[in-house]
């Protein structure tokens, strides 16, 4: 019967969940209309503030180039030293788990903290996605040194190659495509998280969302969505071209 | 009599294994010779090739390559590593960097480090590369990508890699094994009379007898990690080279080819 766990868990877990009060049926339907009155104050959205939208919109696209750049910079040095065949375990390990420790504080939190270290601003939010992205990026560079074929390099180390000379004329040619393919795709995590930094204060396009849902400006609000999900689609379809011509 | 390559009482076991590889190795190599090791598969021809190209390691016993002793924990210094060409069985080549740049590869121990950091080559490393290209008949190819051409084409450009290198001795595991009859005979005699010239020691291994008879002053057969036979190529008869291949069923069809 062992076989039957796995169900019986899970509809225990969806009847716990259901069984609060205030989640019922009825309010579900009652919500419609609210739903269809709040949806109908969106339109038509208001175009008027697409110029002061398009600087919010500059301002969360810098924050995702610096945050990248940034994470770049320590992802090389984090992913050198979580790399196993280049260091020893007494490195790589420790190295690993303070990735792994980095990756598991969501975003949002991060921005935060970083918002009443420095105060508010774009900088936070740069300083925030850096920190966010090394995470997962360091682990990636880590990976592709990794997944480097160790043949060629140490051919290249017979030839009387330095230590230098290997990773840049061995390891580095064999990494490049990897390396370049993870850098873009965190790239693009980092543009849609960085749209919602500036809710709590650390710049962007998320201010206005903030700004606009509090004063009950709806059809304003409803122009900044438009705005982020073509800016989305926008980097999204830019990042295919990109991969594609990478490999 | 200065030996380029001196073994004495040489065993190996890899990591994990039952058998030795190598077995109590004596073995001088006699400068400019140009050494075959023949026999069947398993026979330690490759370990003992690497063991002089310093790609293994925790082996027992004495062993120098060109008067310096080998360190059996340790890779050699840079300037005793570049005297050292070796040609390995997979090539070991760069794929997705040019067939010219897997060929000035060869000359990184020879070149200024910090120059070749920034893709420098001085004019020497260049013309070297360029003589190399040309010799292994594949100048035709240089700008190509390395993972786009055939076997037998990468297996030229590692042959070139290591003749760009201008080592004292050449390391050559299986040179021709993916060459037609007509090309690895071109290369093998291109490999010993580049040797020739340069005053260069080779020893090669082959899993076809009558090619190693051609091309060398030596052949040594190797046979369960120890050494069966040790003659001028001329003093070899049918009869040695079917003993040594003895029991190995992959060897029958080469020996009937032979």
């Amino acid at each position: 019967m062992r076989s039957l766990w796995p169900s019986l868990l899970i509809a225990a877990a969806v009847l716990w969940a259901g069984s609060t009060t205030e989640v019922d049926l009825a309010r579900l339907a009652a919500s419609g209309v609210r739903m269809g009155d709040f949806l109908s104050r969106m339109m038509p959205p208001d175009l008027t503030i697409m110029p002061e939208l398009g600087k919010g919109l500059a301002e969360t696209l810098r924050i995702a180039i610096l945050g990248t750049l940034g994470a770049v910079v320590l992802s090389a040095g984090l992913g050198v030293m979580a790399a196993e065949t280049v260091v020893g375990p007494l490195i790589w390990r420790p190295t690993r788990a303070l990735l792994a420790l980095i990756r598991a504080i969501p975003l949002i939190l991060v921005a935060m903290l970083m918002v009443a270290a420095v105060g508010l601003g774009p900088l936070p939010g740069a300083l925030a996605i850096t920190f966010h992205a090394t995470g997962m990026l360091g682990k990636f560079y880590a990976e592709a040194i990794d997944g480097v074929e160790r043949g060629p390099v140490l051919a290249l180390e017979g030839t009387g190659a330095t230590r230098l000379q290997r990773l840049r004329f061995g390891i580095w040619p064999q990494m490049a495509p990897v390396v370049l393919r993870d850098t873009i795709f965190r790239f693009e995590l980092n543009l849609r998280e960085s749209l919602i930094l500036g809710i709590v204060g650390a710049g962007g396009i998320g201010f206005y969302i903030q700004t606009y849902v509090r004063s009950f400006q709806y059809e304003k609000a409803a122009t900044v969505t438009l705005a982020i999900a073509a800016l989305v689609l926008l980097i999204e379809a830019l990042n295919g071209i990109l991969r594609r011509r990478v490999s | 009599m200065t030996c380029a390559a001196e073994l004495g009482g040489v065993s190996h076991r890899h990591a994990g294994g039952t058998k030795k590889a190598l077995c109590g190795i004596d073995l001088c190599v006699e400068s400019g010779a140009v050494l075959a090791l023949i026999g069947p598969s398993g026979a330690g021809k490759s370990t003992l090739l690497s063991l002089l190209g310093a790609q293994i390691f925790g082996w027992q016993g004495k062993a120098s390559v060109l008067g310096k002793p080998l360190d059996p924990q340790r890779p050699p210094a840079r300037a005793q590593r570049v005297e050292t060409g070796f040609i390995f069985q997979d090539f070991a080549l760069i794929g997705r960097a040019t067939v010219r740049q897997n060929v000035l590869n060869g000359r990184l121990g020879r070149t200024a480090k910090l120059a070749s950091l920034f893709g420098r080559f001085s004019e020497a490393d260049e013309a070297a590369a360029d003589v190399a290209l040309a010799d292994a008949g594949i100048a035709d190819l240089a700008r190509q990508r390395t993972d786009r051409i055939s076997g037998g084409q990468r297996q030229r450009v590692a042959i070139a890699r290591c003749l760009a290198q201008e080592p004292q001795l050449i390391l050559a595991d299986e040179p021709v094994s993916n060459l037609d009859p007509v090309r690895a005979e071109a290369i093998l005699r291109l490999i010993s009379s580049t040797a020739a010239a340069r005053g260069a020691t080779v020893i090669f291994t082959s899993h076809q007898p009558e090619l190693a008879l051609r091309f060398a002053s030596r052949v040594v057969g190797l046979k369960g990690g120890r050494i069966a036979l040790d003659t001028d190529p001329g003093a070899l008869s049918p009869a040695d080279i079917a003993t040594l291949y003895q029991g190995d069923p992959a060897a029958q069809n080469l020996l009937k080819a032979g």
